[in-house]
């Protein structure tokens, strides 16, 4: 339906889960600082202490430069990279929520300015003011939580929506309020890290210092604590049953698991550490403990997303961008069982009729026969939006190639080297949980395995070829 | 068509099955007000970024350095409120002109996600140099490199707009002598003319307003009269001299693109625009103390290029007979009561910490007045009672909701 891009040195969705694990810390980070500011203001005015001050302006500036911007720009960063790596996806999710995202947009535009007001006003208006603006950070930043969950939950969890439609019933939906709560315990452990940061660069024999650690490290645990039992007691009971058959497959990469469990275990002790003894604290401890987390919350984000492979929205679009439900309620009709009478090529835009479609060897490991360019073309529609499907998104680093399920790996690993056995292995992809059937005809599914065989047999050489150019 | 479509087809075609949860005209004249604010931000962090290196660089006068200064603090600043304000026109965007969107990104994939890594950059040097670079010349680069990337920035998306517009071009752009090119690292449509007028214009125009309004803002708590002086009529001259430009640059844009998509008649609002615009700062010669009504006349200026800019697209896409008065709508109350209400509440919030962050500075000793004060304890309010009908709007939902 769109034209498609594959990706430069690493495949397009690299991109976004690149960028979308960056914008989760730092936009969670930024609603539980929000929280812990209010609650180290609150004390300051209440119990006249100005010394907390200190904090609170470092803090603050820190969130203005650092957090609300690049948060900002991550959080755009992640529609530029849908966008372009699955741009039907993205659009589903907008024709939905449009409105939702409205009002995100305004409780985001309360967060930025309220942190340019915040900061900027410091010793010059009232406490009492700007206490309230301390409230106003904490509200609002929660406001654009609270929104864009009700839509990544969706992606998984649709519930009542392919029935009626109503976007209300996407919003709401049955991984919604686990996931809110799960979102609002881990962030504060984020956030410990983030105070642990800022209180560090406070002169070491500052009167208030350890306090502000341990109060961080304390309220940073519970927050743990309290994410893992949310998980075990309300958002792993709410997954859907096609999730629970994902979790363990060979569709979560390994070392995911083992990465985001060690990042839990690393994140627990750091924030004991922290809450113990608050007075041995370094800043390259905050910096260390914010990269762990960066690395759990990859894990973490990228099994969410993979929970609901083969599709995009689960039970209505695929990750190949096809519409494979009809949606009466909102006049929506399956598109694969159209396609698969008709065939894939010249029935969608940008997927042309195999006439239109020229053999040029560069991109066909050096095969000059037409079936290969079509089966290209095919394999572009098919298969791109998850797996690497040319050495144009295999980058090499001293020998590792940072791929995404190369193609060719994955039917070398299972000893498909011909074009009849991966036309065969093709005819019975569904079998596995995490993949749709080959849509099209027969003709175009062993076009699709040539291009395949070739890919298999000469991608290699052609890939050092190709470096070497 | 390549694949057998017309270019009206396809783009149907391409058309979300969902629909716009509303009118769409409706949504087209939000796309257009709300990209004005956009612009205006984006631009005039160009604008104190260019004035920023070129204080610094020359370093001639004591007034210049000094605006240098506010001009470098100026510009992230800005920058932010460019960068968020730039969501709703993507919303809008998206929503019904998916079509041209969507295929613009993946065209141009490469550049479409490094844009962010390039306003990253752009952004984080203009800090850089604001924290450190002001007492330190060596470090002019840094603005320089800053500014620099700010303008790519824009030029990356003034080639997404370009592509977006040309549908008749995208399979050749895509499948060029019939082989799919999947990289996106073409920038394979500008127009230098339209260029030029968004940004560097545009961006000298939006400071020379800034600097009108700067220099009223501050005459209440400043001790400095004669550098206001200086910082006002600096930006009537930098708008008199830059809106002839603009007249002449607009005149440009129309006859280069107006006839492509059959529409010349666009030349005689961007010149009109650009003619005004140097009465308005003629006529501020003598009357100075209306010198802060410039940024409303500029946001009215932008307004009409926002309309044309919208009129170049409706001409493109009417050549396919393709209109976005026949996209497919379905009117969704849902949503559209949690925006209203959440309008209502941002509104409030957003405008009692505008009026706090302007009385705070506009006098030496910060005085809030007890009418903001008031305005603060409602809004704050507001935003808590959000939060309750949030829970309703659910618990009906889950409950209710069949």
């Amino acid at each position: 339906m769109y034209p498609f891009w594959e990706g430069v040195l690493i495949h397009s969705t690299l991109y976004v889960a690149i960028t979308s694990a960056f914008h989760v810390l730092v936009s969670h980070l930024t609603v539980a600082a929000a929280w812990f500011n209010l609650y180290i203001e609150r004390r300051a005015v209440r119990e006249n202490r100005e010394e907390l001050y200190q904090y609170l302006k470092r803090s603050a500036l820190g969130l203005l430069v650092f957090a609300y911007v690049f948060g900002a720009l991550a959080g755009v960063g992640i529609w530029q990279t849908t966008t372009a790596a699955n741009p039907r996806g993205i659009s589903a999710l907008i024709h939905n929520f449009v409105f939702f995202w409205g009002a995100e947009w305004y409780m985001f535009l309360i967060d930025v300015v309220g942190i340019m007001a915040y900061y900027y006003t410091f010793g010059r208006v009232s406490k009492q003011t700007h206490l309230r603006l301390a409230w106003i950070l904490a509200l609002g930043s929660t406001g654009t939580l609270s929104i864009i969950v009700g839509i990544l939950s969706f992606k998984l969890t649709p519930g009542l929506w392919l029935q009626t439609g109503n976007t209300l019933h996407g919003f709401f939906n049955p991984t919604f309020w686990p996931q809110i709560a799960l979102r609002f315990y881990f962030m504060f452990a984020i956030m410990a890290a983030w105070a642990l940061f800022v209180a560090t660069s406070l002169p070491k024999g500052f009167f208030e210092r350890e306090k502000i650690i341990r109060y961080a490290g304390g309220i940073g645990l519970l927050g743990l604590i309290g994410g893992v039992l949310v998980w075990l007691t309300m958002y792993e009971p709410a997954l859907p049953e096609h999730a629970r058959a994902i979790l363990p497959s060979r569709a979560i990469p390994q070392p995911t698991f083992p990465i985001i469990y060690f990042g839990l275990a690393a994140t627990f002790a750091g924030l004991l550490f922290a809450f113990i003894a608050p007075n041995r604290q370094r800043r390259v401890f905050a910096l260390a403990a914010m990269a762990v987390m960066y690395g759990a919350i990859f894990g973490a984000e990228r099994t969410r997303e993979v929970l609901r492979k083969p599709d995009v929205i689960a039970g209505y679009i695929s990750s190949n961008q096809l519409l494979f439900n009809d949606v009466p309620a909102r006049g929506v009709q399956s598109e694969e069982n159209r396609l698969s009478q008709t065939g894939m090529l010249g029935h969608l835009p940008f997927v042309p009729d195999v006439d239109q479609v020229a053999v040029d060897p560069s991109v066909t490991f050096g095969n000059v026969d037409q079936t290969v360019a079509v089966g290209r073309v095919l394999v572009i529609q098919q298969c791109g939006s998850c797996h690497s499907i040319s050495p144009q998104t295999e980058l090499n680093i001293l020998g590792v190639a940072l791929d995404l399920r190369s193609q060719a790996k994955l039917l070398r690993m299972r000893n498909l080297s011909t074009v009849d056995e991966i036309d065969a292995y093709l005819g019975a992809i569904h079998g596995f949980p995490y993949m749709h059937p080959f849509i099209g005809t027969p003709q175009e599914r062993r076009a699709l395995a040539e291009y395949l065989a070739a890919f298999v047999n000469n991608g290699a050489a052609t890939s050092v070829a190709q470096a070497g150019r | 068509m390549d694949t057998g479509m017309t270019v009206g087809e396809m783009l149907k075609m391409m058309r979300d099955p969902l629909g716009a949860p509303f009118f769409p005209p409706a949504l087209q004249a939000l796309l257009v007000a709300t990209w004005v604010l956009h612009i205006f931000f984006v631009t005039l962090a160009l604008g104190s970024s260019l004035f920023a290196v070129y204080a610094f660089a020359q370093q001639r006068s004591a007034f210049a350095l000094q605006l240098g200064r506010l001009a470098a603090r100026l510009t992230p600043n800005a920058l932010g409120l460019g960068i968020v304000t730039g969501i709703a026109p993507l919303l809008f965007l998206q929503t019904i002109y998916d079509p041209l969107w969507y295929t613009a990104n993946a065209l141009t994939g490469f550049w479409s996600v490094g844009f962010i890594f390039v306003v990253m950059g752009g952004y984080s040097l203009a800090y850089f140099f604001y924290l450190r670079g002001q007492h330190d010349r060596r470090l002019l680069f840094v603005a320089v490199a800053s500014l620099v990337l700010l303008f790519f920035a824009g030029w990356i998306m003034h080639v997404l707009h370009g592509v977006s517009i040309r549908p008749d071009r995208w399979m050749g752009w895509y499948m060029p002598n019939g082989v799919i090119d999947t990289r996106g690292i073409t920038f394979h449509a500008y127009n230098v003319p339209r260029l030029v007028f968004m940004l560097p214009l545009q961006a000298g125009l939006s400071l020379a307003v800034v600097l009108q309004f700067v220099a009223w803002y501050l005459r209440g708590r400043s001790n400095e009269p004669a550098f206001l002086d200086w910082v006002s009529e600096l930006g009537r001259k930098l708008g008199l001299s830059v809106s002839p430009l603009y007249a002449v640059t607009g005149l440009a844009w129309a006859l280069s693109e107006g006839p492509e998509f059959g529409a010349t008649w666009v030349a005689a609002p961007l010149v009109a625009l650009g003619l005004a615009l140097m009465g308005w700062f003629v006529w501020l010669r003598g009357h100075p103390q209306r010198r802060a009504w410039s940024v409303l006349v500029w946001l009215a200026g932008l307004l009409v290029v926002a309309v044309v800019r919208e009129a170049l697209r409706v001409a493109s896409l009417a050549r396919f007979g393709y209109s976005i008065a026949e996209y497919p709508y379905q009117i969704d109350w849902g949503s559209i009561a949690v925006f209203s209400v959440t309008t209502l509440v941002g509104v409030a919030v957003i405008t009692y910490l505008a009026l706090v962050i302007y009385q705070a500075h506009a006098t030496p000793d910060g005085q809030i007045s007890l009418r903001v004060e008031r305005l603060g304890k409602v809004a704050t309010g507001m935003l808590g009672a959000w939060f309750a009908f949030f829970l309703l709007v659910g618990l009906y939902t889950l409950l209710f909701l069949r």
